[in-house]
């Protein structure tokens, strides 16, 4: 055996069996759904109606609003709090700022269905605030429960954490002499902010900005269990689907409409991943 | 070559994570009976105390009972789909020895599997069948009920000292207490389905329930009429209507006090009261015409390998021993005469008759039905 043919035969080897069950589990029921979804139920032929339905049927396309709607107000309020939230985390060195790193983590070890109990239990109409509230005799209903302000109250509970962590590594990242020689040149503290920061963290604040998106498009946990009736999220509507109308063909045809509109974040994603600053290409 | 030794364990460790290990033989001769169930971790416990009481009992001498449980989440609709499969391939002498199947999934079977896909009962093979009080509304000859529960109306007693006795009554009590009922959505959970459906369904003559005629569904009209007279009437949160998922929706309203009433499976209310999750004030109640039923029964499919084990399971499974262990476990009705079954939970079931079970078996109406009630009364603002 010549030692080269090994050299060069080994990594395939040590790959074969990831490429082999990426290839059975994720490529091949996305090939099998993708065909499925241009059939029809019953006589198999080619067809576009499945798609049709999702994109004419109002009910489905309130669905899809509704879940964009809900997704990419997730993924701003989440920028909006995880963003300045990670600076104070590496910008303060006060012990505070290290309990609430630390905190910060605790989300990550709590189990989804715990947290959506747990936050369920808080602010439905006779929840904890309730009771506290009657107290002193007020009796305070948010009317939060089963509609959008709860799933996007949840979904914060979890990608804030999430998202402050990804961006607080890269600022971590940062080096400190940096901005320490920007201020001794006199540079003021928006200048800092507008001029190294933000250039250095706003690609991992775009990754972590995808990675929320996708998440939450697909979601079924958090609406099926704080959602409301009407209109649903597009998880809730997939199951719906193949769960209570036994639809295959519908529910293959809004999967992979699920998998597009994922698509466009990963695209995002690699775009981003891709492309070098103008300083860093030489 | 010490690099060929390396890849050679490679190799080896690859493929033995790969291959898994699966391989399993009956114990000490006997011959084992592989029963087939699904639904969720109660009923999964519960089969899996039925079996070391087989397995102890006369019977285990000469069988081994196996529990294969598919859990909820997983879709049961895959053991209708597995079966199926086995037999489309042509094999016999399979492990689907006894299989969980209720009487509405039967039309499904016979559909995709034939006619002949399941073993005609034969009865002297079980002596305790002639105990067997419950009545399946179809495929008498094919499946042998082995518990049973039904959906009734579960009220706060503390709150409501008079509750409803019939339909009519129900729906007028909804219009005078607004905000003080809720049923779940019932494409999530058969409470609200058989809220749904019966307050269809008893607009209609009594045949229509066990039919999947589709001349029925063109008279379901004034029964959502009815649904949407309601629809302000019940619980609400945000100023709007709600639905909650699940059948453990309502009940966790109920429990802290937002509703009053809500249709509920018996044998979860059962269980929720004994382990505290509901207050002892909870009360259960029939409506007259009632609310819809089930009876989880067992089939003998032909491509199974151990039939005479499947029938001495299955005449377990109706004596009075399993039958307590259900009744003890799960709140499930005794299909046999409860009267002397001893048990803590005999109190709270004792005022409903299994043989008088009001049973729904509509095929694929059902799903017409659930997609109905999403476009026409989840969207009503």
């Amino acid at each position: 055996m010549s030692t080269d043919i090994q050299k060069k035969a080994i990594p395939y080897l040590l790959i074969l069996p990831s490429f082999a069950l990426i290839a059975l589990f994720v490529v091949y029921p996305i090939l099998n759904s993708v065909i499925r979804s241009f059939r029809h139920p019953d006589t198999g032929t080619f067809t576009l109606a499945n798609y049709l339905y999702f994109f004419t049927d109002p009910i489905q396309l309130s669905n899809i609003g509704y879940t964009v709607f809900v997704t990419v107000t997730t993924v701003l309020l989440t920028l909006l709090f995880a963003y300045p939230f990670s600076i104070y985390l590496r910008f303060s060195n006060s012990r505070l700022s290290r309990w609430i790193y630390g905190l910060n983590l605790l989300p990550r070890f709590v189990p989804g269905l715990v947290a959506v109990y747990a936050v369920m239990l808080v602010i439905n109409d006779a929840g904890v605030i309730n009771r506290i509230g009657r107290i002193f005799g007020l009796n305070i209903q948010m009317g939060l429960l089963h509609n959008a302000k709860s799933i996007i109250i949840m979904n914060l509970w979890f990608n804030i954490p999430f998202a402050t962590l990804i961006i607080t590594a890269a600022l971590f990242g940062l080096k400190a002499s940096v901005i320490e020689s920007a201020r001794d040149i006199g540079a003021s503290k928006l200048t800092i902010f507008t001029k190294i920061i933000l250039p250095l963290s706003y690609k991992d604040a775009l990754i972590a900005v995808t990675f929320v998106f996708m998440s939450n498009i697909g979601s079924f946990t958090t609406p099926y269990l704080v959602g409301g009736n009407a209109p649903k999220m597009l998880g809730i509507a997939l199951f719906d689907q193949f769960n209570s109308y036994m639809a295959y063909e519908r529910a293959a045809a809004l999967s992979f409409i699920m998998f597009l509109i994922c698509s466009i974040s990963s695209f995002i994603y690699i775009y981003v991943n891709l492309k070098e600053s103008k300083w860093e290409q030489r | 070559m010490k690099n060929s030794v390396k890849i050679l364990c490679v190799l080896l460790v690859v493929s033995a994570l790969l291959m898994g290990c699966a391989s399993n033989g009956a114990e000490d001769g006997k011959k084992t009976v592989t029963i087939w169930s699904y639904g969720s971790d109660n009923v999964k416990t519960t089969f899996e105390k039925l079996a070391n009481a087989f397995n102890k009992s006369e019977h285990g001498k000469k069988y081994q009972m196996k529990v294969e449980f598919i859990s909820s989440g997983s879709n049961a609709q895959s053991l209708l789909d597995r079966t199926i499969a086995a037999k489309k391939a042509g094999k016999k002498n399979t492990d689907y020895d006894l299989i969980e199947v209720s009487d509405a999934e039967l039309a499904a079977y016979q559909s995709e599997g034939g006619d002949d896909f399941f073993q005609k009962l034969d009865t002297s093979k079980m002596p305790n069948a002639k105990n067997v009080k419950a009545k399946l509304s179809t495929g008498q000859d094919i499946l042998m009920p082995y518990r049973g529960t039904t959906v009734v109306l579960a009220y706060d007693s503390a709150k409501v000292s008079n509750p409803p006795k019939t339909a009519d009554e129900l729906y007028q009590w909804i219009k005078d207490h607004k905000g003080k009922f809720a049923y779940n959505s019932p494409s999530t959970g058969g409470a609200g389905g058989s809220f749904v459906t019966t307050s269809v369904y008893n607009q209609l003559p009594e045949e229509a329930l066990v039919s999947s005629d589709e001349k029925w569904s063109k008279e379901w009209t004034p029964g959502f009429k009815l649904l949407k007279a309601l629809h302000p009437y019940f619980y609400q949160s945000g100023g709007k209507t709600v639905y909650p998922n699940k059948n453990q929706g309502t009940l966790d309203l109920l429990a802290n006090q937002q509703i009053e009433m809500t249709p509920a499976w018996v044998d979860q209310v059962v269980n929720e009261i004994n382990s505290g999750i509901l207050p002892k004030s909870i009360k259960m109640v029939q409506m007259d015409p009632a609310f819809t039923g089930n009876l989880a029964s067992l089939a003998i499919p032909k491509i199974g390998g151990n039939k005479d084990g499947a029938y001495a399971v299955m005449d377990f499974m109706i004596s009075k021993e399993a039958q307590t262990i259900l009744l003890d476990e799960m709140g499930a009705f005794p299909v046999i005469d409860s009267s002397d079954i001893k048990s803590d939970n005999t109190k709270m079931i004792s005022k409903f008759d299994v043989s008088t079970f009001r049973t729904s078996s509509i095929g694929v109406l059902g799903q017409e039905l659930l997609k109905k009630w999403d476009e026409e009364i989840a969207t009503l603002k």
